[in-house]
């Protein structure tokens, strides 16, 4: 479910910084991305991985460092949630006719 | 990659039944239970903030937006919120949300129920509103980044 999660992984303030400092689409360190949040570095990687899970962000090794970018799969997962999002609101109507036909 | 986001989607259905009764259906606490959360603690009342009840996926807080009675009933809530496990129980406004709303028109065979969900292309924009509004810095630019950034896919 894309949207939800892209909800709960950007419904917090140092995260949504991050993506912010990512958003022109070019690689950034741990360390750019995290600067001046106020937070550790196993911090940064946690709230990372976060957005990583959520396919907002790549991590990738480089060498010792670990380069963070957008992931642009995010907004084709959107999209394929509102084609899913027809198909479940059709259910619950369904839901709701037989409950006031058969009730 | 396509740059756009579909900002909303329509369905309808047609019930055998008259808008009065729809509208209960769509409004009424202890009939919606019966066709959609598996339970409602408040009221839906306008301007209330129920929460609907998922079972096994938990609770999220909806805003009641619009009540119009017997042609109209408008929520706020997270999309997607009832299928996610845990559900989210903090201030549905303090999130990008999706407008959900019903209308009902009397038909020859009963109520035709038009039901749209909105505001996915927008959610970008009305947390940014309220990011500015509430001076808390973040959403707003980087929203307008976010977007852009989509849009250039």
């Amino acid at each position: 479910m894309a949207v939800p999660e892209l909800f709960r992984a950007l419904g917090d303030p140092i995260r949504l910084e991050m993506v912010q400092r990512l958003s022109d689409g070019a690689p950034c360190t741990i360390g750019a991305v995290s600067a001046g949040l106020g937070i550790t570095r196993q911090g940064a990687r946690k709230h990372l991985q976060v957005l990583a899970d959520a396919k907002i962000v790549f991590l990738e090794a480089h060498g010792r460092d670990v380069l963070v970018q957008l992931d642009p799969s995010g907004l084709d997962r959107a999209k394929q949630y509102i084609s899913d999002l027809q198909l479940r609101w059709d259910r619950r109507l369904e839901a709701l006719q037989r409950y006031l036909e058969d009730g | 990659m396509n740059s756009t986001l579909q900002d909303s989607i329509e369905r309808q259905i047609t019930v055998r039944a008259p808008k009065e009764r729809v509208f209960q259906a769509i409004s009424d606490p202890e009939q919606i239970v019966k066709w959609f959360p598996d339970a409602v603690e408040g009221s839906l009342d306008l301007g209330s903030r129920p929460y609907f009840d998922f079972g096994s996926y938990g609770k999220v807080q909806v805003f009641v937006e619009a009540v119009e009675p017997n042609d109209y009933f408008a929520y706020r809530w997270l999309t997607g919120c009832d299928e996610v496990p845990g559900g989210y129980t903090g201030d549905v406004n303090d999130l990008a949300n999706t407008l959900v709303e019903f209308r009902l028109e009397d038909t020859p065979d009963g109520t035709l129920v038009r039901l749209k969900e909105s505001g996915f292309a927008s959610l970008p924009a009305d947390r940014a509103e309220r990011a500015l509004k509430d001076n808390s810095g973040g959403w707003d630019s980087m929203m307008s980044r976010l977007e852009t950034y989509l849009a250039q896919g």
